[in-house]
């Protein structure tokens, strides 16, 4: 994979994959012409400052993203979604080689980039320390969480993984399966009736087994007894053959929603929305947006908060153990996950899990004091989850690079 | 400096705790199956493994105060109609909301638990349960207040439900805002439910009854719905008829033949008098006792007959010599909750004892109250 070089490409390219490998950068001509127009009207913009600073590309990420949250420009997430490519590619890679799954680079990759709106929407450019390291964390958990439930869902029967589901994928994986609207409801009343009938009866649920034919003609019993309240009272009945019939589609509806076929890496979503109508739009420099970013960058440089907020991280983290720094610099140092190293240290998994919810607590009250006595600011829940975020990008970054200040 | 920001759910780490193995094998050995189907077993035993192993982490770490809220005994009539556990602790409530779906897409919470008064929490936790692994996983929490105002309402299911994103995904801030903001406001506004009559919840009972109702909650308007669950005598009233148990609050078999084992369960007793003590113009010989800790303290709650029409009912303090202090009440009601004449009695000053003297004919049902609540109160209805 060759870098590439100009922003233009950027934010404009996409990578190529074949066998596995990524092989070369696709342009997206839509993007490219966007791309082009911005960087056009940002020079002339830039002219007329006295003086001349040439956006760079941490610029334009933060301009795509600024744009994206407030929805100006709908060609704003295929910007980032191409700026973040080699991210999103090492991301891949470094899992693919550290776990042994049978998923490929590219299926992994393909994981992640299909998530890349709600990895944009947790960045916070006041308070992260970049939208690339962000999202390279974020890719990388979106990746595991999903390997994680693929496991689960793998060794889960089809009975059990119907009890495995949340009510909104249950749904989501029928609507992705393309059932309409009618069928859905007779799926989820059937599925509801099931849940509440055929349970396991031991404590476990991985291995819960077909229902026998009695327990079908409840649940098929169940359903028409609630179906005239429930659905639209013009509904038919079902029968136990036919309620089997559904349930095993929803099963394999939610199955495939965990292994979707793959589809090319460089088919953007961009171009997919937009008609005639939005072209005046998307090559319109959005200057307002642009002046918002260079204000807020600016006011990230004078802000001193960060270093003090460094300062007190750094003293808590001294007064603490030895054992729990080993644990933090295991867990947010190396990246492993409280499993591996509950592995490496001969612990329980919940005992790691517990010493490090316990650790963050602590650092969590001191940074939440600080912030009340220092910045005489009023807290509640929102404030202090915005601390916690802060928080755990703080001790990411800072053990990612020990030997740099955060 | 500091505004709102989404984070990614699995972006933070996320408390595990184990399942202590005997909670699970506790659950499951009880037989006959304490519910009428067996998925609502299923989702009991998950409510069940969240409090077992969510409790002695919060005593331990947090609150050592912490306790179930409802007397574990009638924790039953609450799972076999709807999803729900709560934790109480210094005046507020952690309700949790146990799901085994491994997806972690959303937090589904049942109306009842955001919109009956005395239910209602300051806080919503989604816990994952799984029970393979023996272990369980808090995925995040909202407030009340955020609830409402983030929660999509699903009338189908009359659930208020919220995306995985909208949650605060760190357990920890939970506990830090509780430290460090105090006065923040948790709880959205709720309306009161208009109250049921009597004949409303003898009917609702008897119509809900029927087993073959898997799901009564949502098969009655939730006003009507609401009001029957809050009062804990009613709800008590038809999570036995749905299992066809027999009647287990009639004082008069519980002095002929013995105290109902759930009665028994909720703390009530029977104390034998010798003749030359008995109490009442006729002589009582048999005092039915319930136990009661109200502000760290014991009491005895007494019951008996004192003649043929009169029924007495006594709290004293448990310990020789203890007194029940000023601004303690005594307070009888009847079965729907009105008052009638002399129903209540109050401790102006430090007195010996709380008594109420009623006439009752048989058949008739009475409830009491105690201010300040007793711990792990619930309504009882005693029939006479």
């Amino acid at each position: 994979m060759r870098p590439r070089r100009s922003i233009l490409e950027l934010f404009s390219t996409f990578l190529q994959f074949e066998n596995d490998a990524a092989r070369d950068w696709l342009s997206d001509a839509r993007l490219r012409r966007s791309m082009q127009a911005n960087l056009d009207c940002s020079a002339g913009f830039q002219g007329n400052q006295s003086e001349q600073i040439e956006p760079t590309e941490t610029f334009w990420a933060l301009y795509w993203h600024k744009l994206w949250q407030t929805k100006e420009n709908p060609l704003a997430s295929g910007h980032l979604a191409a700026y973040l490519q080699e991210v999103c590619y090492w991301s891949a890679q470094k899992l693919a080689l550290n776990l042994s799954t049978r998923s490929s680079l590219a299926d992994f990759f393909q994981i992640a980039i299909a998530k890349l709106d709600r990895v944009l929407a947790g960045f916070n450019p006041q308070h992260s320390s970049g939208l690339r390291s962000y999202a390279s964390l974020a890719f990388s958990n979106v990746i595991k969480d999903t390997l994680r439930l693929r496991q689960e869902v793998d060794i889960c029967t089809d009975w059990a993984l119907l009890h495995k589901l949340s009510c909104k994928r249950f749904v989501e994986s029928l609507q992705n399966f393309g059932f309409n609207a009618t069928t859905i409801a007779s799926y989820r009343l059937a599925w509801e009736c099931f849940k509440l009938i055929h349970a396991p009866t031991d404590g476990k649920i991985r291995k819960l087994g077909k229902p026998d034919a009695a327990t079908f003609a409840a649940i098929a019993q169940q359903y028409n007894r609630d179906r005239i309240s429930t659905l639209d009272p013009s509904s038919p009945p079902t029968t136990p053959v036919l309620v089997e019939q559904w349930l095993i589609s929803c099963g394999k509806a939610a199955r495939s929603l965990l292994y979707p076929m793959l589809v090319s890496a460089d088919a953007s979503k961009s171009g997919q929305e937009s008609g005639e109508l939005l072209d005046d739009l998307e090559f319109t420099f959005q200057e307002s947006s642009l002046m918002k970013v260079i204000a807020q960058e600016e006011e990230k440089n004078r802000d001193d908060q960060r270093s003090q907020l460094n300062a007190i991280l750094l003293r808590s983290l001294v007064k603490l153990d030895l054992p729990s720094q080993r644990l933090l610099q295991l867990y947010y140092g190396q990246g492993l996950t409280q499993q591996d190293i509950a592995k490496q240290l001969d612990m329980k998994q919940y005992t790691v899990s517990r010493r490090l919810t316990s650790l963050r607590q602590g650092l969590l009250d001191t940074l939440g004091k600080w912030s009340q006595t220092t910045l005489h600011k009023s807290l509640d829940s929102n404030v202090v989850q915005t601390m916690s975020t802060i928080l755990e990008d703080w001790l990411k970054v800072h053990y990612a690079h020990p030997d740099l200040p955060s | 400096m500091f505004s709102p920001a989404s984070s990614m759910i699995t972006d933070i780490l996320q408390l595990h705790l184990a399942i202590p193995e005997a909670s699970v094998e506790r659950f499951w050995q009880q037989q006959p199956s304490p519910f009428s189907a067996n998925g609502i077993r299923w989702t009991a035993s998950l409510n069940q493994i969240c409090l077992d192993a969510l409790l002695p982490w919060i005593q331990e770490v947090h609150a050592s105060k912490a306790r179930v809220w409802k007397n574990p005994a009638s924790l039953s009539s609450i799972w076999e109609v709807v999803n729900g556990s709560a934790i109480d602790f210094d005046h507020q409530r952690l309700v949790i909301i146990p799901t085994a779906a491994a997806d972690f897409e959303e937090l589904r919470v049942p109306q009842e638990w955001a919109d009956l008064p005395s239910w209602a929490g300051d806080y919503y936790v989604s816990v994952y349960v799984n029970p393979d692994d023996q272990e369980i996983r808090v995925l995040g929490y909202v407030t009340h207040h955020m609830l409402k105002q983030r929660g999509q309402y699903d009338a189908y299911d009359r659930t208020y439900s919220l995306e995985a994103d909208c949650l605060i995904g760190d357990f920890n801030v939970l506990w830090t805002a509780r430290r460090l903001c105090a006065d923040e406001v948790r709880r959205a506004e709720i309306a009161p439910l208009p109250a049921l009559s009597l004949e409303q919840a003898d009917s609702l009972i008897h119509r809900l009854a029927d087993a073959s109702i898997l799901a009564p909650r949502l098969a009655v308007p939730f006003q009507q719905w609401g009001a029957l669950l809050e009062h804990d005598g009613w709800r008590q009233r038809l999570y036995q008829r749905r299992l066809g148990l027999p009647e287990a609050w009639s004082v008069q078999q519980w002095l002929q033949t013995g105290i109902s084992d759930l009665a028994q369960q909720l703390g009530w007793g029977t104390m034998d008098l010798q003749p030359n003590l008995a109490r009442g113009a006729n002589g009582a010989a048999r005092v039915l006792v319930r136990q009661l800790t109200i502000a760290g303290k014991l009491y005895e709650f007494c019951v008996f007959q004192q003649s043929e029409e009169v029924w007495r009912f006594e709290l004293q303090s448990a310990s020789i010599g203890g007194l029940i202090p000023g601004g303690f009440k005594l307070r009888l009601l009847t079965e729907d909750l009105m008052p009638f004449e002399n129903n209540e009695d109050i401790a102006t000053s430090a007195i010996e004892q709380l008594y109420l003297e009623v006439c009752l004919s048989p058949g008739d049902a009475l409830t009491w109250e105690i201010e300040p609540l007793p711990d792990s109160y619930e309504r009882e209805i005693l029939r006479f």
